[in-house]
């Protein structure tokens, strides 16, 4: 039963993003883009981490599909819309297939494999908030770090473009 | 020319003759029918008995399932869609009333013999009865899907929160996120119905939805955080029992008031209902619809407006916690009463805010005193305030 929904689930997913590339229309792209990132979620409810399900509803679809939203509504679409085929769909299928391979080459041949998380550490939030502040907390704090100086920099160049 | 009061009388009367005459004549033939093809007669006599015997359909419906402590009558009855369905359409009259009587009007008078509590139901006919507008330039997958939509999202905001300690749908361990993460498409079916309208006021409306919409979430859930620290649960039942001895409103104060705020602007409301602006831009982004399309938009809005309140009320006024003699139920049903009327109010007497503003109070003051709130929060738990 669980396969069935998993596999309808990931082929949904798997669509939704090819949509959200492939489509003509900018805003059917968008929509697609956030159900398959609907997808993902569901996925995460599949695997007993609903924590991590609600994250990826609230970060994703809530806030990066609406950014994306506003973006194609505040900007003309004729300046982007033209794709021109030829080597640029060439060199970029070459590139992702490279990506791919080797991300699964890497991490078929790490450790990776052969490690089970343990489940009742997944499901547990306290768990993960614990994790984050003691084991984490350099890696949390560059992060909050890296974020700050992005928002700082967007800033100033909004203020320099106002000039 | 007659009343709507006639009308429904008219169509009472109809009714109440069909029934008694229906088993004089369809009936027997019915039974001549079932006997000719051989069915086996006693399946139909207990299903057509039901029919007019409301005992017996109940325990016909608790056979196959459909009882009152099933998962199907909480989804479509009681706490579920029916209720809230029911409870925003009381909203609507409720507020139309209260507004005239704000503004010195009468507001809704005819339909029904006192003060038009008949209202609803004739609006309701008016809406069925309309034509269907789809624009021919329209995005016809998406215009249709926007109200679907619209009411889905209103509906699956209730599936985790909780009425009582016992009337609930599905308790989960996140019941107080889940609400949020579901509210965060909203602004996707308010993009898909003004994009899909292409109408240049829907358009307009459309976006400054998204604004808005964008702006107010954030602090919203920046506000509630608070509780989260204070109580060290996302579950709503935990939040509520930890009110025993004081409501939230009084330690979280200002997290109450800037959850309030992003209530109005999250329904849209005035002073925030820049979306759907009637003196500016027709009526937003719902301009193109007519017929049922807009009553199932209406709807949608005020089933949302009923699980905000709701959560409000779980949140910062004890839910339903109150003496022991009145059910928990009707304590909270009191609070959520209470709460539906301040958040109508400001509707009868504040005018609009202009974009600016708008944007300004959503991104400079509300985040601002949000993040006030999670350090009076903070300090709060480690004095042991709870």
């Amino acid at each position: 039963m669980t396969d069935v929904v998993f596999l309808v689930v990931s082929l949904l997913t798997v669509f939704f993003a090819i949509l959200a590339l492939e489509s003509r229309e900018l805003v059917y792209g968008a929509v697609a883009l956030s159900l398959s990132f609907l997808g993902a979620a569901a996925l995460f409810i599949l695997l007993d981490s609903i924590f991590i399900a609600i994250f990826q509803v609230l970060v994703y679809v809530g806030s990066i599909a609406i950014l994306i939203v506003f973006v194609i509504m505040l900007v003309r679409r004729d300046k982007w819309a033209n794709v021109t085929g030829g080597n640029e769909r060439i060199l970029g299928i070459i590139a992702a297939v490279l990506l791919f391979s080797t991300i699964t080459y890497f991490s078929l041949s790490s450790s990776l494999t052969s490690q089970y998380p343990n489940p009742t550490a997944i499901s547990n939030f306290y768990e993960i908030g614990s994790q984050l502040i003691n084991d984490y907390w350099l890696i949390l704090q560059l992060t909050g770090l890296a974020l700050a100086v992005s928002i700082i920099g967007a800033l100033t160049m909004a203020k320099f473009e106002n000039r | 020319m007659e009343t709507f009061e006639e009308f429904v009388k008219r169509i009472l009367i109809i009714l109440f003759w069909f029934i008694l005459i229906s088993p004089l004549i369809i009936f027997p033939i019915l039974f001549l029918v079932v006997g000719f093809l051989g069915i086996d007669v006693t399946i139909v006599n207990e299903i057509l008995t039901a029919t007019i015997d409301p005992i017996k359909a109940y325990k016909l419906a608790e056979r196959y399932g459909l009882g009152f402590n099933s998962t199907f009558f909480k989804i479509a009855a009681f706490p579920g869609f029916t209720f809230a369905a029911l409870v925003a359409t009381l909203t609507i009259l409720y507020e139309r009333k209260l507004m005239a009587k704000a503004q010195l009007r009468v507001g809704p008078l005819y339909a029904g013999r006192f003060e038009g509590i008949l209202q609803p139901i004739a609006d309701l006919f008016k809406l069925l009865g309309k034509e269907l507008v789809v624009p021919e330039k329209a995005d016809k997958m998406f215009f249709w899907a926007a109200p679907i939509l619209s009411i889905g999202l209103a509906a699956s905001l209730l599936a985790v929160i909780p009425l009582s300690p016992t009337i609930y749908i599905a308790r989960s361990e996140f019941s107080l996120l889940i609400p949020f993460a579901i509210i965060g498409f909203s602004p996707l079916v308010v993009l898909i119905a003004a994009w899909a309208s292409s109408n240049k006021f829907a358009f307009i409306g459309g976006l400054r939805a998204l604004h808005q919409l964008a702006a107010y979430e954030i602090p919203m859930l920046l506000s509630i955080l608070g509780i989260v620290i204070l109580t060290g649960s996302f579950d709503l039942m935990k939040i509520v029992e930890a009110q025993k001895d004081m409501w939230f409103i009084f330690p979280q104060f200002l997290a109450a008031i800037i959850f309030y705020i992003t209530i109005l602007s999250e329904l849209e409301r005035i002073p925030f209902d820049l979306p759907e602006a009637e003196t500016e831009i027709v009526s937003g982004w719902l301009t193109e619809y007519t017929g049922m399309h807009f009553g199932l938009l209406q709807l949608g809005v005020y089933m949302k407006f009923y699980a905000l309140a709701l959560l409000f009320t779980l949140l910062f006024l004890g839910g339903w916690n109150g003496p022991a003699f009145l059910p928990p139920i009707v304590w909270l049903l009191g609070k959520l009463f209470f709460v539906i009327t301040i958040i109508i109010f400001p509707r009868a007497v504040l005018p609009r805010l202009r974009m600016d503003q708008l944007i300004r109070i959503g991104w400079a003051w509300l985040i601002a005193l949000s993040f006030i709130n999670l350090f009076i929060a903070v300090i709060e738990s480690s004095l042991g305030v709870i």
